[in-house]
């Protein structure tokens, strides 16, 4: 079995448990023709869309993806602040964003973000009890959190930082970038190494780093927990 | 695995087994946990531990040739097809009640009968100017991690041991030069890694030499050798060892010595009964993942072991 085969089959085992709706958007450059045929520009968004397609396809139709093209939706692309595609968002009910993925959920991104559409769909989530009681000492954020494809220390840093901001009541959000797909990012924070944690493009975290470590970077000081 | 499971996770729960760790050692005293059908949670800061950082694992004994990474989807594969619940986090106090102990995360609270330590080592650092200034900019601990970033460029990697050897083999798949640079005589890869050095014809090593400072602007430019001389580069790779992660060990009192490694017996006792520890985290001269995994599951078997001596019920 190939390597693609293998992921193919943990999302299908691992979609096949997702028993609440989820809706997820992908801004993509997709255009309408004269004869009415559609393509995309750019060429990941197609295998964007393809990737995903194989996480809707074994959701038991619990989870929909709604893909947007930025030339039909000039609204969404403002208030959304979309400057590339594929984007993929995480919306909350009141079309909050939570969750950006400025990459592709393949390899080992496969778990951490199958883990954000669970607890997006209303699965338990960990870190809530604590990120709650913090709430208070937490000011609106963004986390963002530099990957590549390859790094083993990544998907562990995104499990983390996505579940923050699902748990925050909107008031942090969570931007995943590709460096290696998204070289300019990468240069703009002079980062060359993952994970590559930035809270607020104030502080940096570099390396793996625990949710403790995030935590305290986002309130500034000792963590409060009632056990 | 990252949580996904938390819907099986009962917080109120007194476990048999609270396994700290995430690496080979760790799963490997879950799965034969799972087996001696004890009620195991692993609680681990990172899945995979340091073997996942390697871009080669050719000496597990049924597996030809693998990554890190590869190897350790195999074990979460193993332990998923056991339904061990992971959670990602870290312990940071234990106490020890009646019959069990309590352990205290950033996050939660868990009651164990028993524990076992398996909470690896993490990289050494050199020390030196501007190491921390220009990690993740220049500096690195994990070529498998960065590596791409340095395509055409020109490198090297700090150390002599096995682990030094293979990041220069992996990081000359892309890069137009490496240059190891270790303080002895004689780098002490394993043979086969050593040759596969030699032979490369990207990669030099410059031997009796330290690097005592890193240079650069936004990132790293040179590094200082020890003989004054300024040495162009474009990333440095550190790879000069590894220190256990036995804080938390030493801070409930266990026994470590002066490596800072948990003293274990051939049981993989503690001297705090119900306490176990295995892997890189504890004493033993030789440190492979399969050593760790061996170590891991005779601490899975004591555990078993304490709870039914000690008549917990279980």
């Amino acid at each position: 079995m190939s390597q693609d085969d293998k992921y193919k089959e943990i999302i299908k085992k691992e979609m096949a448990k997702l028993t609440k709706p989820a809706r997820l958007k992908i801004f993509t450059s997709q255009r309408t023709e004269a004869d009415g045929s559609k393509i995309r520009a750019c060429m990941d968004c197609g295998q964007f869309m393809a990737l995903l397609r194989i996480y809707e396809e074994n959701s038991n139709g619990m989870l929909t993806i709604e893909e947007l093209s930025i030339d039909n939706n000039p609204e969404f692309v403002k208030s959304y602040d979309i400057q590339r595609v594929p984007t993929i968002l995480f919306i909350n009910d009141d079309g909050r964003e939570i969750i950006r993925y400025l990459a592709a959920p393949r390899g080992g991104e496969i778990q951490p973000f199958v883990q954000s559409l669970f607890t997006f769909a209303g699965a338990p989530n960990y870190y809530e009890a604590t990120i709650k009681q913090n709430l208070d000492r937490i000011q609106p954020s963004t986390i963002k959190v530099m990957i590549t494809e390859m790094c083993p220390y990544c998907p562990s840093v995104v499990s983390t930082a996505s579940q923050f901001a699902l748990a925050s009541e909107g008031k942090i959000r969570t931007v995943i970038v590709d460096i290696l797909a998204n070289p300019d990012i990468g240069q703009f924070y002079d980062a060359s190494g993952v994970p590559y944690t930035i809270i607020n493009d104030k502080k940096t975290l570099v390396g793996m780093v625990g949710a403790n470590e995030i935590l305290g970077a986002l309130i500034g000081g000792n963590i409060k927990v009632q056990y | 695995m990252y949580n996904i499971d938390m819907e099986d996770i009962d917080l109120e729960k007194r476990y048999d087994l609270i396994v700290l760790g995430g690496g080979p050692t760790a799963i490997g005293c879950a799965i034969y946990a799972a087996r001696f059908a004890l009620d195991v949670l692993v609680i681990g800061k990172i899945f995979g531990g340091l073997i996942a950082t390697t871009h080669l694992v050719e000496n597990y004994p049924g597996v030809t040739s693998t990554s890190g990474q590869g190897l350790m989807e195999m074990f979460k594969e193993h332990m998923n097809s056991l339904c061990i619940p992971y959670i990602t986090d870290e312990i940071r106090n234990i106490e020890q009640a009646s019959d069990h102990f309590i352990l205290y995360s950033f996050f939660q609270k868990f009651k164990a009968k028993s524990v076992v330590i398996a909470t690896g080592s993490e990289r050494k650092k050199l020390g030196i100017p501007g190491e921390l200034e220009f990690a993740g900019r220049g500096v690195s601990y994990c070529a498998t991690c960065d590596g791409p970033f340095y395509k055409d460029k020109t490198v090297c990697v700090i150390g002599g041991s096995d682990s030094a050897a293979k990041e220069a083999l992996f990081l000359s798949q892309n890069v137009k030069k490496v240059y190891i640079i270790y303080r002895g005589e004689e780098i002490r890869a394993e043979p086969i890694n050593k040759k596969r050095v030699e032979e490369n014809q990207k990669i030099e090593i410059i031997y009796k030499t330290n690097v005592t400072e890193i240079k650069g602007d936004n990132t790293v430019k040179s590094v200082i050798f020890d003989n004054g001389k300024e040495f162009e580069i474009d990333g440095v790779f550190i790879e000069v060892g590894s220190i256990p992660n036995s804080d938390l060990a030493k801070h409930i009192g266990i026994r470590t010595n002066e490596k800072d490694e948990i003293i274990i017996n051939r049981k993989s006792e503690t001297n705090i009964p119900g306490v176990f520890a295995a892997g890189d985290v504890a004493d033993a001269p030789f440190k492979q993942a399969i050593t760790g995994v061996s170590e891991g599951v005779i601490a899975a078997y004591s555990a078993f072991d304490f709870i039914k001596e000690m008549n917990i019920e279980y």
